[in-house]
């Protein structure tokens, strides 16, 4: 089993390095995964100072709409006909973000891929806060934002329903599905990692917190049947949920006669560009993670590795769907979508088309290199360039079509105000808001799951275990990862069985 | 109902104890374990879940009132939108799906809590804090007179620890 003694010196042990039976080799036992995931939960000086710097954002975010509650829509930057702006492309993007999320908490699990366990929880997380900041988009966009709940269906005693033909309504469906399925869950898988908690806890308020929100959850057999169970079948419904999600959102645009929007590829367009967003969003989080909570051994380099294989992919999606819409225009016969698309890369908005094609096309080709997937401080610095692509990408959909129409006389330009950048920043401090307060309350990777993959205690080790520790020369838990081994580009050396 | 509970510290052993309370009938046993193992699941040999029929019954509910949601208000206002009929099912499949996925995953949750039967104010007797940790739990329902073979048994098959409860 994991912790069979090396029979290599230490100064030789090759650490961390996963394989498909031993997962986690630098984990030993159950223990020592309660013990370290529970530590992350003690705040630090640089968590309060991120706090503090994600409300300070918010506040920013939160006055600006005041002014605009007080003032009207105009203080935004629209310039009609461009009355879809910021918070448009904002609200794409932050659904985009949620995307990942549930790809890789639902989807991976159906397909068993096992990187997704030290990472999902982290990015199922991050789906929630995301869909709750892109929520707050619509309702900022709208004149009177204290009507948004005319969106819903409920009876009233004007006797008037929503208008079930417009995108508008399918988005309020979608969403809200979307966030509480999503949060759903969530909270699902935290149950049994609560009781954990709960069983640790010496503190009696927060124990009494722990009893309450894991409802006496005491892993019994017939609560694992269920729970398995039921987990599999919100998977197999939260698969095709997000698909649909983002393809609901991407018919706010496609059902415009509007050129570059009036298109059968945005849907999968769409989604695949989300996943690729939320992607990015998952390694600006997990990277710094695993190195401030020392959490190395967990979201080891092939997990790294293996998700940058999954942004590579998406991002050779994006690339395809965007060469495509050209060749839509150019094979269509159609002068104004032509223009448009000539517009979008050599006119007016050149420089916004650009940054996306640059950021989203040509700088995730580097994943193409082992040396670069297992480089985290690489794929750090990349997924920034990722999340500003993405958010060009929508600016890139928005803009330049409202502002190029069919009528030239009518063509504009369009430029945000300090208030649509303020409301920008306060979602972002919105959304690490929540997520800061989360990674302090509750734990950041799945305890139960991660347990499944590290072998138990056996009174007969089994065989493939035992010869597989020696074969690779387990390394002794404390050796964390990429940094014990030669190369300078992290763990090039690492394997990849 | 009194009974017998074993803490174990290797898997192998509880299945081992597991498998011989069965073959000397003892039947009513809880296992506690800190991760759900395919072991234990062959060892209890347990029904399959329920959960998926109030899955099914949810999801065709909810897939039922998207539509019909839709098409009622469609026709208590019946305006006409771009020439297509007032009910037009393309589009309210929308409704249908995101309606599905709501209530189906909804009635999945329900359907968890209900047959788990949680949430739960008190823990029951011979749940120890270790089963969340690193050791495994065996329970075994019984009379107090078959309370020592119960016993005896989960010792022989390495319980660190085994405690009489009522």
């Amino acid at each position: 089993m994991a912790t069979a003694a090396s029979p290599y010196p230490a100064s030789e042990q090759r650490p961390n390095v996963p394989s498909a039976s031993v997962r986690l080799p630098a984990v030993a036992d159950y223990e020592q995964v309660d013990r370290e995931i529970i530590a992350t939960l003690r705040p630090t000086l640089g968590w309060f100072a991120l706090l503090a710097t994600a409300i300070l954002c918010l506040l920013i975010g939160i006055s600006a709409w005041t002014y605009q509650i007080y003032s009207g829509l105009g203080v935004a930057g629209y310039n009609p006909p461009v009355m879809w702006g910021v918070y448009i492309i904002t609200f794409v993007f932050w659904i985009g973000i949620g995307h990942a999320g549930t790809l890789i908490s639902a989807i991976l699990y159906l397909f068993r891929a096992g990187f997704r366990t030290s990472i999902y929880r982290c990015a199922e997380a991050m789906t929630v806060f995301a869909v709750m900041t892109a929520g707050l988009f619509p309702i900022l966009h709208l004149g009177r934002p204290w009507k948004f709940f005319w969106l819903i269906p409920y009876p009233n005693w004007r006797l008037i329903w929503p208008q079930f033909k417009s995108p508008l309504v399918w988005d309020v469906f979608a969403i809200l599905t979307y966030f509480t399925v999503s949060s759903t869950f969530l909270y699902i898988g935290l149950i049994p990692d609560i009781a954990t908690m709960r069983d640790r806890e010496t503190n009696p308020v927060r124990k009494a917190i722990y009893s309450a929100l894991s409802l006496g959850w005491r892993n019994s057999d017939r609560e694992w049947r269920h729970f398995t169970r039921a987990y599999l079948f919100l998977a197999a419904f939260s698969t095709p949920l997000v698909l649909s999600v983002h393809s609901v959102v991407s018919f706010d645009f496609a059902m415009a006669l509007t050129p570059g929007w009036h298109a059968t590829i945005f849907p999968p367009y769409f989604v695949a560009g989300a996943i690729f967003s939320g992607m990015g969003m998952v390694f600006t989080i997990i990277i710094p993670i695993r190195k401030f909570f020392k959490l190395q051994h967990y979201v080891t380099l092939n997990d790294l590795d293996a998700a940058a294989k999954m942004t590579l992919f998406t991002s050779l999606i994006v690339g395809l769907a965007y060469l495509t819409e050209f060749q839509i225009a150019w094979l269509s016969g159609n002068k104004y979508e032509q223009q448009y698309f000539w517009n979008r890369v050599f006119g007016q908005w050149a420089w916004a088309a650009w940054i996306m094609i640059i950021c989203n096309m040509v700088l995730p080709m580097s994943l193409f290199s082992q040396k670069l997937r297992r480089n985290p401080s690489w794929l750090w610095i990349l997924s920034l360039f990722i999340n500003l692509g993405m958010w060009f990408e929508r600016f890139v959909i928005v803009v330049p079509s409202l502002s190029h129409e069919f009528e030239p006389w009518q063509w504009t330009t369009y430029a945000p105000t300090w208030v649509d950048y303020s409301i920008l920043l306060g979602s972002f401090g919105w959304f690490f808001m929540w997520f800061l307060l989360f990674c302090k309350q509750l734990p950041i990777m799945a305890i139960s799951e991660l347990k499944e993959v590290v072998p138990p205690k056996r009174k007969h080790p089994h065989p493939e275990e035992f010869e597989h520790s020696r074969d690779e020369g387990i390394a002794h838990p404390q050796v964390t990862g990429e940094h014990e081994l030669p190369g300078g580009l992290g763990a090039a050396g690492g394997g990849t069985h | 109902m009194p009974g017998i509970i074993g803490a174990f510290s290797e898997i192998d052993s509880a299945v081992e104890a597991i498998e011989e309370l069965r073959r000397t009938r003892f039947n009513e046993l809880t296992v506690y374990t800190p991760t759900p193992r395919h072991e234990f699941e062959h060892a209890l040999d347990a029904p399959p879940s329920r959960v998926r029929i109030f899955t099914l019954i949810g999801g065709l509910c909810g897939a039922t009132f998207g539509y019909w949601i839709a098409v009622w208000a469609s026709r208590y206002w019946p305006l006409v939108v771009g020439g297509k009929p007032i009910a037009s099912w393309v589009p309210y499949t929308i409704f249908g799906f995101e309606v599905m996925v709501l209530i189906g995953s909804l009635s999945t949750v329900f359907a968890l809590f209900a047959l788990s039967r949680v949430p739960r104010l008190t823990m029951t007797v011979g749940y120890d804090a270790r089963f969340s940790g690193g050791h495994f739990g065996v329970w075994v329902n019984t009379t107090s007179d078959r309370a020592k073979e119960a016993a005896d048994l989960l010792r022989r098959h390495g319980a660190v620890e085994v405690r009489h409860e009522a």
